[in-house]
């Protein structure tokens, strides 16, 4: 089985043996802090080889896929990443779905699309294949358009829930699977970024669904506003994601929350922009999280940003 | 048509078939309904004490009991009154374990961010709170299957996060808040914040799907809450829950019946509560819509009696003087 795509052969977190492609970044901390965050991550594996979002709860799909991911690019010996990999083949369905966790397989549908681009990115090529084709049927709801709003409801994304409408992270991440699997130019791919693109607030930023209420503008949230434009990349006219892509890279010094702060820097990073400030942030935010605070899956995000490797851009 | 008039027209449609048209219908027996007004002016105050001598007067057992405090604390904003003060929510965490209680958790399953930055994870809360006041992002983590003991929504059963399962008393912290969709926002409307995103996604267009006053019903016969605390000091008329303005109010208004609570803030708020579709539906099943089942004790209620702006819409839903 081809198990690490790209795998690791380096001793762990030596960075003269990981090709993360910012050296400038990987010098702002030592590898023993990154080894730290990593083992604290580690710390909330659970004997039946995932991670839970929090302490004290089950595990669930998305904290282990993050958490095999970021083990992966922080370049932890791959060994260390089968356990969780194990767990999320186990989770997958027949019909390549990916529910929330063991007990509730048919819930939280939605976790199919990080499970295909955890799967692909470690070369599980039929699990990714099952759940690449899951998400390619599952199809949001749409309504009439209406030319008094400046969304298009016509357009098919991906919703949380089958039977409900599309949203934007959902979406996003459906696209991003798609991407790196080659399917970008697949119709539901194009038709993704259409979607994507309707939900763009006009004045930059992505609220978690529409652009504006009532002629209002909603409000732009960090993470579902890194999320698109990462989901984005790549496919058309950069300049049509610039007003959203100026607003993070100017305000990344005001993020505070761990979630924002990752998906900043991973967006200013694909587009090759300075992601300092956020990265900075990012270090003292997850450096200093309570336990209570301590989100395994946003906390798995922010190493995947750390790291600087690309894991969601083809 | 609009997205939300489409929601909008199904929930309208299927209720009117559901429950016979917007007639009142049978009502709960009369019962009396304790609802207490307690003065707030600002955030200002210390309210602790205040809040257990009223809980323990109203008969609410907190000793060593685990208690889980439900706000309504969706999107930390610094200029809009979103969300439930947090100085109210530290009030009631402290007159809790003022009271006894084992535990007290703080627990919210924002419909609108899944960052928990921005919801009860917020500095704004924690730095206000006990160190023995856990609070809980409900919107990542376990969950239990219970039934839907209402069945208006088709959906067999409810995922509850496990810490709302899992409490022995369930305090309702709403804010005093228009809501675009339903007309107010109170109690009742509170409880889809039980639900995890994780399950429901955000928003829980699920529950749209299935007819949003559909959704306040069947979760308002399934989920049991021991007492409820509604933030009135200052509220947001107008566009809400997000989008509206700011409207003081100077009030808390506390009860161990929900629906009291609700009914008697609609009427602070200006609205005929008998003119909202899902409180007079739920007034079959729980008893306060009755102005005259409601005991008022505390502050005169005419004192903090009000006029919410409201979309056009939900005009029709005025009515009084009732105080």
């Amino acid at each position: 089985m081809h198990f690490l795509r790209g795998g690791f052969a380096a001793p762990f977190f030596c960075p003269h043996f990981l090709n993360l492609g910012y050296n400038d970044d990987i010098m702002e901390h030592s590898a023993s802090e990154t080894a730290a965050l990593v083992e604290r991550l580690r710390s909330f594996s659970l004997l039946d080889g995932g991670l839970p979002y929090y302490r004290g709860n089950a595990s669930s799909a998305e904290p282990t896929l993050l958490a095999a991911l970021a083990l992966s690019v922080s370049g932890a010996p791959a060994e260390r990443a089968k356990p969780l990999l194990a767990w999320a083949q186990k989770l997958q369905n027949p019909d390549g779905s990916v529910g929330v966790d063991p007990g509730h397989r048919d819930q939280g549908v939605w976790l199919t699309a990080l499970g295909a681009i955890v799967l692909h990115h470690f070369g599980l090529a039929e699990n990714a294949k099952r759940a690449l084709d899951f998400l390619l049927s599952l199809r949001s709801v749409t309504a009439p358009k209406d030319p008094r709003l400046r969304q298009d409801d016509t357009l098919t994304g991906w919703p949380w829930v089958p039977g409900t409408f599309g949203w934007v992270e959902p979406t996003a991440w459906s696209l991003i699977a798609l991407s790196l699997s080659g399917l970008s130019g697949h119709p539901r791919a194009e038709e993704g970024v259409r979607f994507l693109v309707d939900r763009q607030i006009p004045s930059g930023g992505w609220n978690y669904g529409n652009p504006a209420l009532d002629g209002k503008e909603l409000l732009f949230f960090w993470d579902t506003t890194g999320l698109a434009l990462v989901a984005l990349h790549g496919h058309g006219d950069p300049t049509r994601v610039g007003a959203s892509l100026e607003l993070i890279e100017k305000n990344q010094g005001k993020i505070e929350s761990l979630s924002g702060l990752s998906w900043a820097v991973l967006c200013l990073k694909g587009y090759g922009r300075d992601a300092g400030r956020a990265r900075v942030k990012l270090l003292n935010v997850m450096g200093s999280l309570r336990e209570e605070e301590f989100h395994a899956g946003n906390f798995a995000l922010g190493l995947i940003a750390l790291s600087g490797k690309k894991v969601f851009i083809p | 048509m609009k997205r939300r008039e489409f929601l909008k027209n199904t929930v309208v449609l299927a209720n009117a078939a559901a429950f016979g048209g917007l007639t009142h219908g049978a009502q709960q027996a009369s019962v009396p309904c304790p609802v207490t007004l307690l003065p707030m002016p600002d955030y200002g105050r210390d309210m602790e004490k205040e809040i257990a001598a009223i809980m323990a007067g109203d008969g609410l057992v907190l000793k060593g009991k685990k208690v889980l405090l439900k706000p309504n604390f969706v999107e930390a904003h610094p200029e809009r009154p979103i969300n439930t003060n947090p100085s109210v929510i530290a009030g009631v965490a402290h007159a809790c374990l003022r009271l006894g209680a084992a535990q007290v958790i703080v627990g919210e399953a924002s419909g609108h961010r899944r960052d928990p930055w921005f919801s009860v994870l917020n500095p704004s809360l924690r730095s206000i709170l006990d160190k023995k006041v856990r609070c809980v992002d409900l919107n990542h983590g376990d969950a239990v299957a219970v039934p839907n003991k209402g069945g208006l929504t088709g959906l067999p059963h409810f995922y509850l996060a496990k810490p709302v399962a899992e409490a022995d008393v369930l305090i309702n912290l709403p804010k005093m808040k228009t809501h675009h969709w339903v007309g107010v926002t109170l109690c009742l409307k509170n409880l889809f914040g039980v639900l995890p995103g994780i399950y429901y996604g955000w928003p829980k267009n699920l529950l749209h799907f299935r007819g949003i006053e559909r959704s306040i019903l069947d979760l308002a016969r399934t989920v049991k809450v021991h007492y409820s605390i509604i933030d009135g000091v200052v509220g947001m008329e107008g566009d809400g829950p997000i989008m509206g303005k700011a409207k003081p109010v100077g009030a808390l208004v506390l009860s161990p019946f929900p629906l009291a609570a609700d009914a008697t803030a609609a009427r602070m708020m200006g609205f005929d509560p008998r003119k909202i579709f899902y409180l007079v539906q739920a007034g079959r099943f729980l008893p306060g819509l009755r102005q005259e089942d409601v005991v008022i004790r505390g502050e005169r209620p005419g004192r903090f009696a009000t006029r919410f702006d409201c979309l056009e819409e939900f005009k029709g839903m005025r009515g009084g003087p009732f105080f």
